[in-house]
Formats: C-alpha cells, structure tokens, sequence
C-alpha cells in the first residue's frame, strides 16, 4: 500500500529526507558541520565515509534520537521535531551501538515494538513469523535476544524495524561483524523492499558492499559531505567507488607498504 | 626430564599479578590498600575479641559456628566473584603442559597468598586460644590451624573449578549480579540473629554447635576444645575429618581440573538446548489490557524476572521491605506502622525507569511520539509495579499487625502505606523524566561514572519529596489519634490515604509525561553511557 504511493512520490522526484544546516557538536568536537542533502524516495542509498566522519550522529539526528545544535530535518516531508507523530510512524531505524530489549527472545521483541507502535496483535505475530522465517532466525525465535550473535542481532533488529512497514529504513552499519550467510539474507530483504518502492538510507565504510548494493550514493568525511549523487556520476571516470572515495577524502596515492621493502620475499 | 618445581613459578606470577594490578591505577592501589588496611584491622580486632573470649561459658560454641560461617563464605564466595584471581583461573592454563597433581600443589600454595587467607589466619589462631586450655589443646591447635586454613581455601577453589563453566556464561555472570542482594540481605538476616542473641543469651547457641563442631573446618577447632577437655578420641576424630575432607575436596578439584583442561571451554560450546519452552503468550499476557498499555506491563514484568540487575533491585526491596517490619514485629519491638517500610522500598523501583531500560530506550523513544503515548508509557510501568506492590505491601501490613496483634492499627498503616507507595510513585516517574542516569550492565555498580551525584539528587531528593507529599496524611493520622474519641475515625484514614496515593500517582504521572516526551533525546543520550 505505501509501496504504490512512494514510487509515485519516487519518480515526481520528491525528497525522502531534506537536511538543512545540520550541526552538532560534542564538547570542543565538531561532528557534524553542517550538512545540507536532499535523498530522493524510492531509492537504495548508502552513506558513505571512513570511521569518524559523523555517519551515526547524522544518522541519529535524522531519525530524532539525537538533537542537532541547528539545522532542520524532514522526513517524507514533516519536520522530524516538530512533527514527531507523522515521523515516527514511518519511518524504522536500525541503530548502531544501542542495545535491544535484550531480555526478550526474539519473538516477543517483535511483538513488544509492533504492539508498541499500536499494531494490532494478529497481525503483529503474523508478521513476525513471516519475518523471522525469511530472515531465517526461526529456529532461534525463543531463545532471549542477549544470547544471539552479532548477525543474528542484526537480523532482529531489521526485522523489528520493517515491522510496521516503514516508508524510509534508516541502517546504521547493517553488516558491521555480520557473517556472509546472513548479509546475503538481509540483502535480499532489502532489496526486495526497496524494489516496492520504499527507501532504505544506510551507512557503512564497506565501498564494495555499497557499490554493489546501492543507486545513490552520499560521502562524508570529516563531518561534511563530499559529494551526492546517483552511483555513477559519484564514481565518475574512476575505476571503482572505493578510488573516487579516496580521491574524495583525498587519501589517494598513499601507497602504504613502500617502506616496508623487506615484508616477504626471500632473504630474511 | 625432570619437570621443575611449578610451585614457586605459580607463587611468583599471583605476586607479580597483584602487583601489576595495583601498578594499573591509583585509585585501584588505593582501594586495595584501604580494603587490605581495614580487613587486617578487622582481623586484628577479631583477634584481640576472640583472645578475650577465653574463659567464657560458651565461647567454644561461638568459635566453632564463626569458624563455620568463615568455611561458609569461603565456599560461596567464587560463585559471587568469578575471576577474582587470574592466576587460579585454570583455563589460562590450559596450553602449558602441566600434570595436575603438581598444579593443583601450585595453585593451593599460590591461593595462600592475599588478604584473605591472612585474614582467615588471624581468625583461626584467635580462636584456637579462645578454646585452647592446656598442653594437649594447643599441640592439637597448632595441626588445627593450618588445616583448616587449607580446608578453606581449598573449598573455594573446589567449589570454582567445579562452576567454571557456569561463571564464563551469562547464566553465571547474571548470578554474580545478584550477589550484591546475598550480602544486603545477609546483613539484615545477621544483624537479627546478633540482635536476638543479645537478648537471649549465648546459650541459644549450644544446639547448633553441637552439630557444627563434627564439621569441616570447624571440626579442628572443636579438635583444640576436645582435647583441652582430655577428650582425646574425640579431638582425634574431629582433626582426622577435617583432615579427611581436605583430601577429598583435593581430588575433586584435581578432577575437575582435569576435565576442565581437557575438554572445550564451556563458552564456545553452542548451546543446543534452545527448544525452549513456547513463551509467546503466556496466562499473565491474556489478563492484561489491551493496546501500549499491556504491552510495555508484560515487558516490565518480564524484566524483572530476566534482568539480573532489575531483578536484584526488586529482590533487595522485597527481601528487606519485608524483614524491617517483620521482624522487628517477630521480636516484639516493632509497629504496625514499619510496615510503611515495604511500600516505601517497593515505590523505589519506579525511579530512574528509563535508566533501567539501558540504551534499548531508544525503541521506546521512537514509539514515543507526543505527552499522550509518554503518559501512557509511565502509567504503565507504574501499573506494572502496583500489581507486585500493592498485594505485597498489603501482606506485609497483615503479617506486621498479626505478629503485633495490633489489629486496630490496620487500617491506618495500610492507608498510610498506599499514600508513601503514591507519592514514591509520583516522584519516581518525575524524577525518571528528569534525572535520568545509566545503570552499567556488567559489574556491581548500579551507577554509570560521573553520574553519581545525579543518582543521588534524583532519589534522595525523590524520597525526600515523597515524605512531604505523604506530610497530610501523617498529620491526620497524628490529628487523629490524639483526638479525644480515640478510634472513631481512625479507619478513615484507609480510603483517605488510598485516595490521596492514587491521586498523587495520577498528578506524578500528568507532570512526568509532557517533560518525557520534550526530552527523549536527553533522556536517551543519559542512559546510554556505560
């Protein structure tokens, strides 16, 4: 049903998120120095940047878990502030580095978020067995969240955060300590939900993953953004994202290894 | 090839170990010395009391329980202190090719070292000369002492090698958590007993000794007594038991050791029991309402039972919340209204809601989107902790007044209860709103650092304002029973206080809602430290 809707909006061209002078600092820290992005609905956009660059605080600021010191948001287009209740009822976030109601097994996380979003409850459990079945933690689905792996982790959380069917997924480092097995899963997931038209933002220092995975791309280094774009036009004329990140950042041409002539070789 | 001695290498690298550790960091030198100063203190004093106590009528019957008490808690203490000692953790050990006979030498040597074991020492030697009367008594207390200092230690170490794989799994840890709750509550259960001797006398003790003396290690030292009594046979048999069950917690320890050695670390092992029971809904989640509301009770309820901190907060609070009023009823000496006491540390675990929830809040905060959904949210928690509460704090009042047989006072010890528990209430989901801090989940701290003096405004402040909140109430009581008819309208208080407990709830709940839903942001970013 949002599906339809949003590849409407998608090919209109309207913006999923509108940032405007996004700041924050922490202490004498600058994070984020102001950003200004508009990504456009309906597409896979990764965002981009070394460890540090300030891609969880905009994340954070984006989804209202965290307030900027200036600078305004909307999401779908409601201000994110001032407008929480349009917000946050569509949009799911996957945060990095914040914990799960962990004393819960997986199941009845996902039936405490969809009941705490106001879900009805026969369709909260119908989802979640759905849910878990495909992201294959079925088998796991009573032991207590606290006891899962990394990948499984993840795994839950993207489900609780497509539980309600969210119109934009914000992921913060979805693949970060996740085995093959379960990237390739959550990948299909994604993949499938952004093909019906919704719009998944995730973050992640991983060119590779994000070339192969997302059309749009946004770079940040060092609390701003570098460049936005389509995949294609961000690369440019170089070889592979990862080249046109370093040029970016400008980091290219530091050939580390040159000095260590002796690594390797025959004489010892 | 000979293998060379390993005990003196094991003995070094604890010494080494322990110096390192204090190396680390001032504060660390600082709390060991302070601890190691006023345990040797303590030891000293223990010393110089169990000295004085010669002669004494039941001075045996005394040492040979603390000598007991002293075997009890060595025999607990690695359950609620896993990896306390690097040196005796075997499975750091595992690549050296060492045989067990020899390690398990080396590593009861090396657990000789530290305060413990001096403290023990002290306490040992103290009270073989409480009870020691003659030749015979100290030759058989100069066996005694290191026996039984041996049986201690070796008891811990035992009862370690054994729960390895219980301490390196959540299970374990979870345990370790509560431990805190062991002492809290062993203290009120300690502070009774010595209350209750004091006015009975030492005789009361006799019974129990009589058993504990045939006990390892107290069995040594009822050696010393025996013998000093010409006893001889009997001293003979006491040192021989303790004698007997050292060598028997030797060879479990060397066996576990072994297996330990041999066999996978039990934290690599997959767990293969996961066809757990089917919890999806359970009988409670059928009776509660509908909508947020019976959502975030089972979820709280839940926690309270899985959440090794929670769990220990509200364990502590019931245990106590009980023991005050009743037992200071059981001996004749309380009032009906300490009862209030129950509700009073009950209504504590409203406070710092959200810091209870750690940086998982933020799945609250997203569903948090106006002062309605936060007012929902904190009615019910508190609907959460009332349907423990308020039966329990009932039933406390009940047992008080039967123990007291001070029926009339019921009703107004109970209303008085239900206004203390509605104004803890009140406070506390302010308070969450506004003094929100990190409850670190690892560890025995229940405060995040650089937080403390946030915690401690937020409750003592929260309980102080409580007090004044309940002011009415306890003036009318007051009011009441200095009024000339007496018991008249003394039951009013009853629906009275529930009213007014209820109503301050309700006022608590309307000022902490809006406050939580403007600062979510805040709120999250303090709970998540540490």
């Amino acid at each position: 049903m949002v599906g339809a809707d949003t590849v409407g909006a998608g090919a209109a061209g309207t913006a999923a998120v509108r940032v405007r002078g996004l700041w924050k600092r922490f202490g004498q820290q600058v994070a984020v120095a102001g950003i200004d992005l508009e990504l456009p609905a309906g597409r896979f956009i990764g965002l981009v940047g070394p460890n540090g660059a300030g891609k969880t605080t905009t994340l954070s600021m984006v989804t209202g878990l965290l307030r900027p010191d200036q600078g305004t948001v909307e999401v779908v287009g409601h201000d994110v502030w001032r407008d929480p209740v349009e917000v946050k009822a569509r949009i799911g976030v996957l945060p990095e580095g914040l914990r799960l109601f962990e004393r819960l097994s997986g199941r009845e996380l996902l039936a405490y978020s969809g009941r705490l979003r106001g879900m009805p409850g026969a369709e909260v459990d119908k989802r979640a067995t759905q849910l878990l079945d495909v992201l294959d933690l079925a088998g796991a689905q009573h032991k207590l969240v606290v006891d899962y792996s990394t990948g499984m982790r993840k795994k839950i959380g993207l489900a609780a955060a497509l539980l309600h069917n969210p119109e934009v997924l914000f992921l913060d480092e979805p693949f970060e300590g996740v085995d093959p097995v379960s990237a390739q899963t959550i990948r299909g997931v994604l993949e499938r939900y952004t093909a019906s038209g919704a719009t998944v933002v995730f973050s992640s220092h991983v060119m590779e993953l994000v070339e192969s995975l997302c059309d749009w791309v946004a770079v940040m280094a060092a609390g701003r953004i570098r460049a936005h774009g389509p995949l294609a036009e961000v690369r440019g004329e170089a070889p592979s994202l990862q080249r046109a990140f370093l040029e970016l950042v400008g980091a290219d041409g530091r050939d580390a290894g040159l000095d260590l002539d002796w690594l390797g070789g025959g004489a010892r | 090839m000979s293998a060379p001695a390993i005990t003196p290498v094991v003995v070094r690298l604890k010494l080494s170990l322990l110096r390192n550790g204090l190396r680390q960091s001032g504060g660390r030198r600082a709390a060991y010395i302070a601890s190691a100063v006023i345990a040797l203190l303590f030891a000293a004093l223990q010393l110089v009391g169990l000295i004085a106590l010669r002669g004494f009528d039941h001075a045996e019957s005394l040492v040979v329980l603390l000598v007991a008490v002293l075997g009890l808690g060595w025999a607990v203490m690695p359950l609620f202190f896993p990896g306390g000692d690097e040196t005796l953790d075997p499975t750091r050990l595992v690549m050296l090719p060492l045989r067990p006979r020899p390690l398990v030498r080396a590593l009861l040597v090396a657990s000789l070292v530290g305060i413990g074991p001096l403290f023990t020492l002290c306490l040992l030697v103290g009270s073989v000369i409480a009870v020691a009367h003659g030749g015979a008594a100290f030759a058989a207390g100069v066996l005694a002492v290191p026996l039984a200092l041996l049986v201690c230690v070796a008891l811990a170490r035992a009862v370690a090698a054994a729960n390895v794989r219980l301490l390196t799994s959540r299970r374990g840890r979870d345990l370790a958590v509560l431990s805190g709750l062991v002492i809290a509550v062993g203290a009120q259960l300690v502070n009774f007993g010595a209350q209750r001797l004091g006015s009975s006398g030492l005789e009361q003790l006799g019974p129990a000794a009589d058993v504990v003396r045939w006990i390892p290690p107290a069995s040594a030292v009822g050696a010393v007594h025996s013998a000093g009594e010409g006893a001889y046979g009997a001293a003979v048999v006491q040192l021989l038991l303790s004698a007997a069950a050292l060598a028997g917690l030797l060879v479990l320890w060397a066996r576990s050791l072994t297996r330990l050695m041999t066999a996978p670390d039990g934290s690599t092992l997959q767990t293969s029991r996961a066809a757990a029971r089917d919890r999806t809904s359970t009988g409670l989640a059928r009776l509660l309402p509908p909508g947020r509301t019976g959502t975030v009770m089972e979820r709280s309820l839940r926690y309270v039972w899985r959440d090794p901190k929670t769990k220990a907060a509200w364990v502590t609070s019931l245990a106590i919340g009980l023991i005050v009023p009743v037992f200071n009823a059981w001996q004749g000496t309380g009032s009906v209204y300490l009862a209030c006491f129950a509700a009073g540390m009950l209504g504590m675990q409203m406070y710092n809601q959200f810091g209870q929830d750690t940086s998982a809040f933020w799945m609250v905060a997203m569903t948090v989107s106006s002062p309605r959904d936060a007012y929902v949210e904190l009615r019910a928690r508190a609907l959460a902790l009332l349907l423990i509460t308020l039966p329990y704090a009932t039933l406390v009042t009940v047992l008080t007044a039967a123990l007291l047989g001070d029926w009339p006072l019921l009703p107004e010890a109970l209303g008085l209860s239900f206004a203390l528990l509605g104004a803890m209430l009140a406070t506390g989901a302010w308070t969450s709103a506004r003094f929100p801090y990190s409850i670190p989940q690892e560890g025995y701290k229940n405060v995040a650092p650089g937080q403390v003096g946030l915690a401690w405004v937020s409750i003592v402040g929260g309980m102080v304002a409580a007090a004044v909140l309940c002011a009415p109430v306890i003036a009318l009581t007051v009011w009441l029973n200095a009024g000339a008819d007496g018991d008249a309208g003394r039951w009013l208080l009853l629906p009275v206080g529930t009213l007014y407990g209820a109503a301050l709830t309700l006022l608590g709940l309307r000022l902490a809602a809006p406050r939580t839903a403007r600062r979510l942001p805040e709120i999250l970013a303090a709970v998540s430290k540490g």
